[in-house]
């Protein structure tokens, strides 16, 4: 791999709206086995995933556990080096860059524009740097001065709700929603573009959820943010994102706004998906028909034929099975909307809003 | 009077630890009653687990029923009911034993801690029937293979000579369900059962439940923090909040016309897929310590609609009719406002 500049000259965006594009992005695990740790096999957490996210977005990435969503999070924080594909990233000056492909020096000057808030407050923090330690270790390892970085970090706090005098103390004398504000406030101590949220309310109490949700809300308007939130929860999701993308065994099979996912789903995985989310009125109990999925989840290293989810689908056809479906549009020319399925224009499925 | 299977009355289950006492649960009041759900809804820490565990003598130490009943009305092969006080029986009695995992067994939240990885499943289901039926080994073996189908296992025949760790989590969900129903118990308590399970196992699980519960005329404790889960499954709805059930009715009452303000605020807190997305209203501050409750109604400081005399007065249940209870002074004091015009 060459690693100078000019190569990335190149590299442009589809649209200059766009402040992330990921390009065909595979992460292949190997299996090893026996006495030579030989490979036998790939699981193919994710299988060719191309989606984009606009300044300022919050698009929501939800599928079932083992779907790859974490995996594609993890890819764009670069904790892996990834198989194939482009993870295309347009800095504030307007330089695009393919996180895919840097190293070293460059990765790390990155790493304040992409950050990461994780699912488990307990154990993403640690326990033996105070909260002013945790927050402040970005700033310290660029070497921004101890009385700065006591300024940034107490002003952080108060902005995600928390009291500055706490900086002296350790996680453990935090409540949940409250270390998952201090992860927050580590998040968003370098001024970041893009936060990478992976299931970060899902272990949270709903009172306490609701709190975060509106933080991460307000944050968002406030400090221009773009997020990527991974999250199984749908109501969530709904709530928080502009855009939804539907993951499926390492493949991303449907990229939609969120009222028309809700509305009118075009793949029929969405659909089973969106049956299966439980009624928020005890009234609505028997009204909704319930798609069963036949089976079990694919092996994502032992994947079916032709399409993924041929197995499970309701509407399966002969050509399933053997041709693999391409992700194309669906509706007119201007819309952004994608559906990884042979007949996302002929089946008419069922969305959970009704007008 | 008939239909209620089991009753908590004033339970109180104190932790002694050395920091001091820990009330997980203050006071609570329940009726399980034949063949119908009760859903048990609180954030972590308000003593929902806790309370469910008393039911089967399971509360770690040092953890201690300091007073109060734990009523369970035993149905004899007569058709008659006997009254058994629980709360009084010893842990390792003989006495509980008989009704633990018979009459009343329980699932739990991660199936595989709580399902042994060096026994086949088939051990295990068996292990239960043996322990509580006088079948033999080969009646024991069908009847676990009819249990394993019965919770929609594939291939039961097979898949009872298998271990834990080769089935997926909701395959493992239904084990214990098969397991738990393995001597056709009168109460099924289910502690967060499908809160580690996707989405669209979730639904498949609750539906199983639900035709079981049917099948059986089993009484279902349901315990989860999931109001979406609570609008699928419930008939009645108890929350619970710092070791205490500030509200309990029919489901329907509420989602439709809560009255404790900790209800209404739960409720408005959850994001919902088909309204339009505003912001939420969440409940202010958070669940305070355990050593830290505070005086008077413990949900004060977080209140919307409190009032002065929430800080002093601890409020007591108030009947609002139709068996809707509410503990909040707002509807006490206009009831003793009625009382006295």
């Amino acid at each position: 791999m060459i690693n100078e500049a000019p190569i990335m000259q190149n590299l442009t965006m589809s649209s200059p709206d766009n402040i992330l594009e990921i390009r065909d992005l595979k992460m292949h695990f190997p299996i090893r086995q026996g006495v030579f740790s030989q490979i036998t096999g790939y699981v193919k957490a994710v299988d060719g995933v191309s989606f984009s996210i606009k300044q300022g977005e919050t698009l929501g990435l939800v599928g079932e556990s083992g779907c790859g969503k974490t995996t594609i999070g993890r890819c764009i924080m670069r904790a892996y080096d990834v198989t194939a594909g482009q993870m295309l990233y347009q800095a504030e000056d307007g330089s695009v860059v393919d996180l895919a492909s840097i190293d070293g020096q460059q990765l790390r000057a990155l790493r304040k524009d992409i950050r990461m808030i994780f699912q488990d407050p307990y154990s993403s923090l640690n326990p033996r740097m105070t909260v002013f330690e945790n927050i402040s270790e970005a700033l310290r390892v660029s070497g921004v001065p101890r009385s700065v970085m006591q300024d940034r970090v107490s002003a952080m706090l108060r902005r995600v709700g928390l009291r500055p005098e706490y900086m002296t103390r350790y996680p453990h004398a935090f409540s949940g929603g409250e270390r998952q504000r201090v992860v927050i406030a580590r998040s968003l101590i370098t001024n970041p573009r893009i936060i990478v949220a992976d299931e970060a309310v899902s272990a949270l109490d709903v009172s306490v959820r609701a709190q975060i949700l509106n933080l991460m809300q307000e944050l968002q308007e406030e400090f221009k943010l773009t997020y990527l939130f991974i999250s199984h929860d749908l109501s969530v999701i709904r709530h928080i994102c502009d855009r939804i993308a539907v993951m499926y065994v390492g493949n991303l099979v449907e990229n939609a706004t969120g009222d028309e996912l809700f509305r009118k789903p075009k793949h029929p995985y969405t659909e089973a998906l969106l049956s299966a989310v439980p009624i928020n009125d005890p009234r609505d109990r028997g009204k909704r028909d319930r798609i069963r999925l036949i089976g079990e989840v694919a092996d994502p290293s032992n994947p079916p034929s032709g399409c993924y989810f041929h197995p499970r689908c309701s509407y399966v056809d002969e050509r399933c099975s053997i041709d693999t479906p391409h992700s194309k549009r669906v509706g007119d020319a201007n819309s952004h909307r994608t559906a990884k399925c042979h007949f996302a224009e002929e089946l008419d499925l069922r969305g959970v809003i009704n007008d | 009077m008939s239909n209620i299977l089991l009753e908590a009355k004033d339970l109180r289950i104190h932790f002694f630890t050395d920091e001091g006492v820990v009330k997980a649960v203050d006071g609570v009041d329940l009726t399980i009653e034949r063949g119908k759900t009760l859903c048990l809804v609180g954030e972590s820490g308000c003593g929902k687990s806790v309370t469910s565990r008393s039911f089967l003598k399971i509360i770690h130490s040092p953890g201690e029923i300091v007073s109060g009943q734990l009523l369970y009305h035993q149905p004899m092969s007569d058709g008659s009911t006997r009254t058994i006080d629980i709360a009084q029986m010893d842990a390792k009695g003989k006495d509980i034993r008989k009704i633990r995992g018979k009459e009343i067994s329980m699932i739990f939240q991660e199936p595989m801690s709580s399902i042994s990885v060096m026994h086949t499943i088939g051990n295990q289901i068996m292990e239960m029937i043996r322990l509580h039926t006088n079948a033999t080994k080969a009646e024991a073996r069908e009847r676990a293979i009819e249990l394993l189908r019965l919770v929609e296992i594939p291939k039961p025949e097979r898949l009872i000579d298998e271990y834990a760790f080769r089935l997926s989590g909701g395959m493992r969900q239904r084990v214990m369900i098969a397991m738990a129903l393995s001597c056709n118990p009168t109460l099924l308590i289910a502690d967060e059962p499908t809160t580690a399970l996707d989405v669209t196992t979730q639904a498949q699980i609750l539906e199983l439940m639900r035709s079981l519960q049917e099948e059986y005329n089993m009484a279902l404790l349901f315990i989860t923090h999931d109001l979406g889960v609570v609008a699928e499954i419930a008939d009645e709805v108890a929350v619970m909040y710092l070791g205490r059930v500030v509200e309990q009715s029919d489901v329907d009452t509420i989602f439709h016309n809560p009255k404790h303000p900790y209800t209404k605020a739960l409720l408005e807190s959850i994001p919902r897929i088909a309204s339009d997305r505003s912001e939420l209203n969440p409940i202010q501050g958070m669940v305070p310590g355990p050593f830290r409750r505070p005086k008077g109604c413990t949900f004060h400081p977080r209140c919307r609609e409190r009032v002065d005399q929430c800080k002093h007065i601890e409020p007591s249940a108030t009947n609002l009719g139709d068996n809707h209870t509410v503990r909040c002074l707002l509807y006490e004091n206009e009831h003793v406002a009625e009382g006295t015009a």
